[in-house]
């Protein structure tokens, strides 16, 4: 058992000398959705204190890019927030184009926001059944996932994996969308709407959710900000900060959606951003598709993109560039910058020290999760062990973006 | 047997049949109840545990293969799933969970990292949860798509299926059990 | 705002332990004296509308005098400006105060650091490894320490090109 070494002063003599009790939630607490420890105090149902514990499964991320050329990042960003890979994915992209100082052309922009908000999509439907299944309410997320499963089909016909997609390429994408991918996304765009009407009306209006998530784990945005929040529990505080907007990358600006903000930053709020930023994202795919320009699907980085099969096997120079590239011998300007990108649980950031060698000199991963969620205990004292666990699956912790 | 039913009925092992009797070992007849009603504990930890939740969901649905129950406690637990990294803060939760399931168990090593470490040769990530408790079958992948899992959960069936009785008691298996440290619990 | 602006009332009031990293870098950078970094950053949260703290990461350099650095990101939402902000420690005394009392947000990420490059930052309310397991005897992120594990026993190195 381990000891209580409380970060606040924490009196046990109060509340006429009522004798707490000590709970251990985690690391494998099936209703917590991965691998988080926390030690809790208890007054009877009430929490008195939380201590938490996290690191369970480190994986040394930011080590191993240290070894790794640019190009192989991507599969470390993969396995971040696994929920939404391509947003990682196309992030790290736009930080490695930043560093080189590359362009990129409409059509890519276009393609990546629709690749973007499908992970935004399939992120926020996990999100938001598994805070009904964790109220008791199964049901949707059995219908959500099925919606999943197709974003999924999505992903495989442009990448050919399901999870971690290691989806495109710095400079853009490694083939065009295919004539299949386009009428899958078409069809989804029919089909979701249908089922997101029915799992609101399931959850958004049903008394017993809102009794269970109403003024759950509230957050004031002074707080919040002083916490660093980012993503959609910033935005249930009500500020209205979103990084695509605030720093439009990928011609985010050419599209016109909404910012949804709460008011109180409880679950229900939280439950309710993420409801309307599927909606928003859903438009800006059918925007983005719709006016999908013409062009080529990627940019001219021979240095970062592997040429044509065929010229590799007849042709000199491109064997050359194909050998060079895959033993990730390339130079890179020496800069430091910091890319941010909104991934689905907040501001997802990439602050990559070049030296010019083969692989970052420091690479930095600023990981929305693991920043906000050490708000946890404050937002948890005071509050029912049941309402505990609501809190923690309405803030979409991701184990591995927290541990890295 | 005669099957006549538009229900799937699994199929009875070999034995002897006459009307109105059918005679089979004990071993498998005990095998043919577990394998269709295997109590899987999901221990996710990371990204092969959102494919397990794709398995588990109504298009792949492992329920079909009568894991439909999971067993979050590990006292009931007859498979324990590892899906994910396991960091070598968290190896002492494995073989503790391990130790707490009762006889017979099973384990299914889910995905590179739980097999092999996979990606992550690092400082930080056991190289594969086989240094800490014995595993019966390893699925590959990155994550895994829900069929692998499914054909691993299979491949576990058969074990399960073909089991002797008198196999947890016998000297390899305590030698093997002794060689992780682990105690047995009550056979 | 301009940089310069911010720069000459930051100079104004801290004097010479501010330098401005003359660099092509993205964000406009200043390097700060490691024993003024609280009242810097103090001094951008209340005057200058820095109040989001966007990321705090350390770094190492192991040729340097001053090995240790710290980088910390701020982020005024009200102009949306960027400001990085650089201070370096020595290896040897590598003791740095402590922004929780300004940025809650700031106790994971200090910890992370302290965790991976063994920075001491003073006033912190629980320094303690985060990350990795407690009895960990080093800091791994420290360029010195190779990325694999020294002590195992399980990959036959032929097999893996080493």
């Amino acid at each position: 058992m381990k000891t209580i070494n409380s970060e606040h002063h924490l009196d046990l003599t109060k509340k006429d000398e009522k004798v707490y009790s000590t709970l251990n939630l985690g690391p494998t607490h099936p209703a917590t959705h991965g691998i988080f420890q926390n030690i809790l105090t208890m007054n009877g149902e009430t929490i008195v204190h939380a201590e938490q514990t996290i690191g369970y499964i480190h994986r040394a991320f930011e080590k191993i890019a240290e070894r790794r050329p640019y190009y192989q990042i991507t599969t470390l960003t993969d396995r971040l927030n696994y929920c939404s890979s391509p947003i990682n994915n196309i992030g790290w992209h736009l930080a490695v184009e930043k560093l080189l100082g590359v362009e990129t052309n409409k059509r890519i922009d276009y393609m990546r926001i629709i690749v973007m908000e499908l992970a935004r999509i399939a992120d926020h439907l996990i999100c938001n059944s598994v805070i009904g299944v964790d109220s008791g309410a199964l049901t949707g997320f059995v219908y959500v996932f099925e919606q999943r499963e197709k974003i999924y089909e999505i992903y495989e016909e442009l990448c050919g994996a399901r999870l971690t997609t290691n989806l495109g390429r710095v400079g853009g994408f490694e083939r065009d969308f295919s004539v299949g991918a386009i009428r899958k996304i078409k069809e989804l765009l029919v089909d979701l709407p249908k089922i997101l009407h029915q799992f609101e009306n399931l959850l958004m209006r049903n008394r017993i959710f809102m009794d269970r998530t109403i003024g759950v784990g509230s957050i004031s945005s002074e707080r919040a900000l002083n916490y660093s929040f980012t993503g959609p529990c910033l935005r249930a505080t009500g500020i209205d900060y979103d990084v695509r907007v605030q720093e439009p990358y990928c011609s985010y600006n050419d599209f016109d959606f909404v910012i949804p903000v709460g008011q109180h930053g409880d679950t229900y709020d939280r439950f309710c951003v993420r409801q309307t930023e599927i909606w928003e994202s859903i438009k800006l795919i059918t925007n983005a598709l719709d006016n999908l320009p013409e062009g080529k699907f990627n940019v001219e980085v021979p240095a970062f993109y592997l040429p044509n099969k065929e010229d590799v096997y007849s042709k000199m120079e491109p064997l050359i560039g194909h050998f060079k590239m895959v033993m990730g011998e390339i130079d890179v300007p020496k800069k430091e910058i910091y890319k941010a990108v909104e991934g689905a649980n907040g501001e997802l950031g990439f602050y990559v020290v070049a030296d010019g060698g083969r692989s970052p000199y420091r690479l930095h991963f600023r990981r929305p999760g693991f920043i906000y969620y050490q708000a946890y205990p404050e937002m948890i004292t005071d509050s029912s062990l049941s309402d505990a666990i609501l809190t923690m699956s309405s803030m979409n912790v991701i184990a591995g973006e927290l541990d890295a | 047997m005669n099957n006549t039913s538009k229900y799937n009925v699994v199929e009875a092992p070999e034995g002897f049949t006459s009307p109105g009797i059918f005679a089979t070992t004990l071993d498998k007849a005990i095998g043919l109840a577990r394998k269709n009603s295997i109590w899987p504990l999901p221990f996710a930890t990371s990204c092969c545990g959102i494919e397990f939740m794709a398995t588990m969901a109504a298009h792949y649905d492992l329920g079909r293969f009568g894991a439909e129950r999971l067993s979050f406690s590990p006292r009931q637990a007859d498979l324990l799933m590892v899906m994910g990294t396991i960091a070598k803060k968290m190896a002492p939760v494995v073989q503790q969970i391990y130790e707490q399931m009762a006889e017979p168990r099973w384990v299914i090593a889910v995905g590179a990292c739980a097999s092999s470490g996979g990606i992550f040769d690092t400082y930080s990530v056991l190289q594969g949860i086989d240094k800490v408790v014995p595993v019966d079958v390893y699925v590959p992948g990155c994550p895994p798509r829900p069929e692998q899992i499914i054909d691993g959960f299979i491949k576990i069936q058969e074990l399960v299926g073909n089991e002797t009785l008198r196999k947890r008691y016998s000297p390899e298996y305590k030698a093997l059990l002794e060689s992780y440290g682990i105690m047995q619990s009550n056979v | 705002m301009e940089n310069n602006e911010l720069f000459q009332n930051l100079h104004t009031q801290f004097h010479e332990s501010i330098l401005l990293e003359e660099t092509n870098h993205d964000i406009f950078t200043l390097v700060v004296e490691a024993s003024s970094i609280k009242s810097v950053i103090a001094f951008l949260k209340d005057h200058e509308n820095f109040i989001f703290l966007t990321d705090l990461c350390g770094i190492h350099y192991p040729d340097s005098d001053l090995e240790l650095g710290v980088i910390y990101h701020l982020h005024n939402l009200v102009e949306n400006k960027r400001v990085r902000i650089k201070t370096f420690v020595p290896k040897a005394t590598p003791h740095l105060d402590s922004i929780v009392e300004i940025f809650s947000g700031a106790n994971w990420m200090e910890r992370e650091t302290f965790d991976f490059y063994g920075i001491i930052f003073v006033g912190h309310p629980k320094l303690e490894r985060i990350l990795n397991v407690e009895y960990m005897n080093y800091h791994p992120m420290l360029k010195e320490y190779p990325l694999e594990d020294a002590t195992r026993s399980d990959k036959d190195d032929a097999f893996f090109g080493r």
